[in-house]
């Protein structure tokens, strides 16, 4: 069957369309199923009623009468014309009138073809947006952080009035460009729009991306850059929100902080290496016998350097890394102590752990006693292996330095350090919160174990025992 | 094998420390506490094997390192060795002349020792 074969009348009743046909007196010669049903009238109502008066005269709407009074006279067709108006029957409705003079070979006055569609749900959803926009807008301008609200491409929706204020710009100049073409091209960046590529896809945030530039009019500035995907509820239409944050201020604490402290930590280790000076000479001038006391010393003081070095590469008051330190401690150990000709070798077996910097220097201390230690009286023949390991045992800590050399004596062990209340190695467990769990000498070697907290807490918080 | 060290750090103390300890290993020393005098000591005539030199010096916080370059541009074949009792970041490795030797403030006698048996034998 050809298109042409369908009869007018059919098509009519299909559209979703109302349609209405009037003729050149504005009554009503037909209307479709779709108007019956939208207006809730029927045909015996609607055929031969003047349109003004069907209903009770709902439809006398001054919009109404000016399209079919005054424009429709004078145009062949008008789309689009909006008309809205409180129904009676069916409340406040907005509608899309579309008309069409018709004329039938030999007629001269022709007729009137109304095509109406119901937009009211749409414009009622258009409002609400507007509105909700209108909110979200009053709400952005109240956040100090600059922020744009960029769209699927990349461009920008809309820009806050901080960032419009502290980048100098205007919602003209933003509007529609693209965050990497703003200002100097400071936000171009390929590792930033890598990231940014994924929010909206991906669901992936972007959170504290560091940027660092000059900034007309602001100087040398620091901004901190998250962003994360917004929906609105019943569109499927995505928004990146993207907010900056000016750390300059804090940046530049952390920087002094961090320059303060490079500096304290160098004026420490000139100071050590004085008196690891004063003992060198000591140890030129003294008996044999004091010399390993001495030596022992000037050991004890390098531990205590490393800490330093640990401390001025992170940031002020925040942990130390155990593993970096246990691992420089016995790099340390084994130049002094050992040289590169040694039989005996020393494995460090570290878990990623962190330990409170006050903590710090009595493991380091005791790391560099029990290690000794193992070196000085395990190997007689030159030749073995220490491992010095630390694990993550529930909310403990626990060290084990063990060697597969001689192993202690019976006697030895019953002088083991925890017994003797000068001992330094007793010192340093007492100040880590700790104890020596198994003094072992069963078989091959010797193996001290000693457990201690994650962290300190007393009474006052979290904090190192007094030694 | 005798030598001659180019000492050169700030602080009196620990330099006369690093002199006697050196010259005890029967090397010949020359010190400086400062790039200027550092300098003065390369750009003569007289023979230097070797530079021991700390980086900070005074408030010239790299200076051991610009000693150091100014150093292999007048002397090529001088060995350096650099003492720092700051930390050994990257960064500051990256100041360093190419295949030179550093040693870490406090230093014993043996690890200075032992660092410039190395640095003679390289």
């Amino acid at each position: 069957m050809a298109v042409s074969d369908i009869a007018a009348s059919d098509i009519v009743e299909t559209v979703p369309s109302a349609l209405i046909i009037l003729d050149r007196n504005l009554n009503i010669t037909s209307a479709n199923r779709a108007f019956y049903q939208t207006f809730r009238t029927s045909a015996d109502e609607t055929e031969g009623c003047l349109i003004y008066d069907l209903g009770n005269r709902q439809w006398d709407i001054p919009a109404l009468r000016t399209l079919l009074e005054s424009v429709i006279p004078h145009r062949a067709s008008v789309e689009g014309f909006e008309v809205e108006h409180d129904f009676p029957t069916i409340g406040r409705r907005t509608m899309l009138v579309n008309a069409r003079k018709i004329f039938r070979p030999g007629d001269h006055d022709g007729f009137i073809l109304l095509a109406i569609e119901d937009v009211s749900e749409e414009r009622a959803a258009r409002k609400e947006s507007k509105r909700n926009w209108q909110l979200t807008q009053s709400i952005v301008d109240t956040i100090r952080d600059p922020l744009v609200v960029l769209e699927n491409d990349m461009t920008i929706v809309t820009a806050s009035k901080a960032f419009l204020t502290i980048f100098g710009s205007t919602e003209a100049e933003t509007h529609g460009r693209r965050v990497s073409e703003l200002g100097q091209h400071q936000w171009d960046v390929p590792a930033l729009r890598n990231l940014m590529e994924k929010v909206l896809p991906e669901n992936k945030p972007i959170e504290n991306f560091e940027i660092e530039d000059n900034f007309p009019g602001l100087g040398r500035r620091v901004f901190n850059l998250n962003a994360r995907k917004i929906s609105q509820p019943g569109n499927h239409a995505h928004r990146m929100l993207l907010v900056f944050e000016d750390i300059t201020g804090r940046k530049q604490r952390e920087r002094d902080a961090q320059v303060l402290q490079n500096e304290i930590a160098h004026r420490i280790k000139n100071n050590l290496q004085i008196v690891v000076g004063l003992i060198a000479y000591e140890i030129r001038a003294t008996t044999a016998v004091c010399i390993p006391g001495l030596k022992a010393m000037q050991a004890r003081i390098g531990a205590i350097a490393q800490l330093y070095d640990l401390l001025s590469q992170s940031s002020y008051g925040q942990s130390v890394a155990v593993d970096a330190y246990l691992r420089e401690i016995t790099k340390t150990m084994s130049a002094s102590l050992l040289g590169s000709q040694s039989g005996i070798d020393i494995a460090v077996e570290v878990d990623p752990l962190e330990i409170d910097p006050d903590r710090a220097v009595p493991l380091g201390l005791l790391v560099n006693e029990l290690v000794t230690n193992a070196i000085k009286h395990a190997f007689p023949d030159g030749t073995g292996h220490v491992v010095l390991s630390a694990k993550h045992i529930g909310d403990e800590i626990e060290l084990t330095v063990a060697d597969d050399g001689v192993g202690m004596k019976d006697k030895v062990v019953a002088k083991v350090p925890e017994k003797r209340g000068t001992d330094y190695v007793a010192i340093f467990v007492r100040q880590l919160g700790g104890r020596i769990t198994t003094p072992s000498s069963q078989g091959l070697g010797t193996t001290i174990n000693i457990r201690f907290p994650l962290f300190l807490v007393t009474s006052g918080g979290a904090e190192p025992l007094a030694a | 094998m005798m030598a001659v060290i180019l000492i050169v750090e700030d602080d009196p103390f620990i330099r006369e420390i690093a002199e006697s300890m050196i010259q005890d290993w029967g090397h010949r020393i020359i010190s400086a506490s400062d790039v200027p005098e550092a300098l003065i000591h390369l750009r003569s005539s007289q023979h230097i094997d070797a530079l021991f030199t700390d980086v900070y010096l005074k408030a010239d916080v790299h200076g051991g390192c610009d000693i150091a370059r100014q150093a292999i541009l007048l002397r090529p074949l001088l060995r350096v060795l650099y003492t720092t009792a700051n930390c050994i970041t990257d960064q500051l490795q990256s100041l360093f002349v190419k295949d030179t030797h550093f040693l870490r403030k406090p230093y014993t006698e043996e690890q200075l020792q032992g660092s410039m048996e190395s640095l003679l034998a390289a």
